[in-house]
């Protein structure tokens, strides 16, 4: 017979730690913290958790939170005990921020201390955290911290710290020439889904997690050498072999960044 | 993925959750969740519908659901209360029935009635994620979001607790409304992730 599994009181639980890879444990000591709607799972002790809206929580909406279009999915918990926070059986884990700001796709912040200012990016769907202080977010396996220049896939992004500068980048050398123009003009042909990312230069740290495949640096205007990918590989030479269907990667909505 | 050795004994298991065995091994369906007559007609009215099979044999046999995490859950004697959606195999020692939850159940959009294995053996729970085991004692109770609880043990009353104010109404609700509040003496299983609840948007 196994031993049985680890039983957690008030008093065993860890302090602003991870409970497992996957548990986060918030300690309170009449403080607050701010959370994503429906993230906490279970708590000791006395908290309550506001809603954002006129009166009392004027103060820490002026000081630390400053995405409107976001307001509706964050609550403030305040009290004293240890509450647990998870997503989505998601990998979560804590970072620290000394007077530095970070971005992170908005879905993926849990909750963050109120020492922190949250502010909605100029990139649409980021948040930025400004400030002193902790905070817990998820991600679709353990998260990878690498340095720009870098270029990622859109999907493994998962946010950037310390600024560095973020922009578009396509692949569209395979774009020219007749059929090239065929295909740019009405998506024909087919694309591998990988002609778009995101490239990062200037100092900082990028977050990514492990979930898509990462994209290391690729020559500009390379294609991968992939089967189906026109100019790429084998399977070339037949455009239009396969019907375009609506919402495809090689439909000229996202090819254009629409 | 859960291993049981057997010999010549007998396991009652989620039908189809048998994914490899080695040995020899007999698989039937118990009607009824194994509870006879009586509780055929109880899980049928109740609507807590478990379909289980016994598994008996030489062998190990190894179980596995949608690849959901597994804790096991030693009983002596005492009674656990678990969805039926979340238990994955019991000995077959011990008993399972079927009791009232009251608002709780509703919150957690699994019905008004929860599944009770009692005795003394091991049951094999499943969670999305790894569970964690909170203790409940007499001077620390806990409230637990009902998308996020799976099972329970121990002498604990349960309370449902509501925050809805005026502001759930006018569209500022915390999306913490409703908890289930656990008091007394046990152990509570919750798991990393949240069911769609009819509270969880709230």
């Amino acid at each position: 017979m196994t031993t049985g599994p680890v039983v957690f009181d008030p008093m065993s639980l860890p302090v602003d730690d991870n409970v497992n890879k996957y548990t986060f444990c918030v300690e309170l000591k009449s403080s607050q913290w701010l959370l994503q709607k429906g993230k906490m799972i279970a708590y000791y002790g006395r908290i309550d958790f506001n809603g954002f809206g006129r009166g009392r929580l004027d103060s820490i909406l002026r000081t630390s939170f400053h995405s409107p279009m976001h307001a509706a999915d964050w609550v403030v918990a305040e009290g004293s005990g240890k509450m647990l926070l998870a997503d989505r059986a998601f990998d979560v884990n804590s970072y620290d921020l000394e007077d530095g700001n970070l971005t992170i796709r908005s879905g993926n912040l849990l909750a963050f201390q109120p020492s922190l200012a949250l502010k909605q990016s100029i990139v649409p769907g980021f948040l930025t955290l400004i400030g002193t202080g902790k905070f817990v977010a998820a991600s679709n396996g353990p998260v990878v911290f690498l340095e720009p220049p870098i270029r990622v896939d859109p999907q493994a992004l998962v946010g950037w710290s310390d600024c560095p500068s973020p922009c578009h980048h396509y692949d569209h050398g395979y774009m020219t020439g007749v059929l090239g123009g065929i295909r740019s003009l009405t998506g024909l042909g087919g694309t591998s889904g990988e002609e778009h990312q995101f490239e990062f230069v200037g100092a900082g740290t990028v977050l990514l997690q492990s979930t898509e495949v990462l994209m290391a640096e690729q020559p500009t205007g390379a294609v991968p050498q992939q089967a189906g990918v026109p100019g790429g590989g084998p399977g070339t030479g037949q455009p239009g072999a396969v019907p375009r269907l609506p919402g495809q990667l090689g439909d000229l909505q996202r090819r254009f960044g629409l | 993925m859960l291993a049981v050795s057997m010999t010549g004994d007998s396991v009652k298991a989620k039908n189809g959750a048998m994914v490899a065995y080695d040995g020899q091994m007999a698989f039937k369906k118990l009607s009824g969740g194994g509870e006879g007559v009586r509780g055929m007609v109880t899980r049928r009215l109740t609507g807590e519908q478990m379909v289980v099979m016994e598994v008996k044999g030489h062998g190990t046999c190894y179980f596995a659901d949608r690849a959901s995490e597994i804790s096991l859950v030693s009983l002596r004697g005492e009674k656990l209360y678990v969805e039926s959606s979340n238990l994955l195999c019991t000995d077959a020692g011990l008993r399972t029935g079927t009791t009232f939850t009251g608002l709780r159940g509703a919150s957690q959009g699994n019905g008004l009635f929860t599944t009770t294995v009692e005795g003394t053996g091991q049951a094999a729970i499943m969670s999305h994620g790894p569970a964690v085991v909170l203790r409940v004692s007499a001077q620390y109770p806990l409230q637990v979001d009902p998308g996020a609880y799976i099972a329970h043990t121990g002498n604990l009353q349960q309370h449902f607790q509501s925050g809805v104010t005026f502001r759930t109404f006018i569209g500022e609700g915390s999306g913490e409304a409703f908890q289930i509040r656990f008091e007394g003496e046990g152990l509570v299983y919750v798991q990393p992730s949240e069911r769609n609840t009819i509270g969880g948007d709230v």
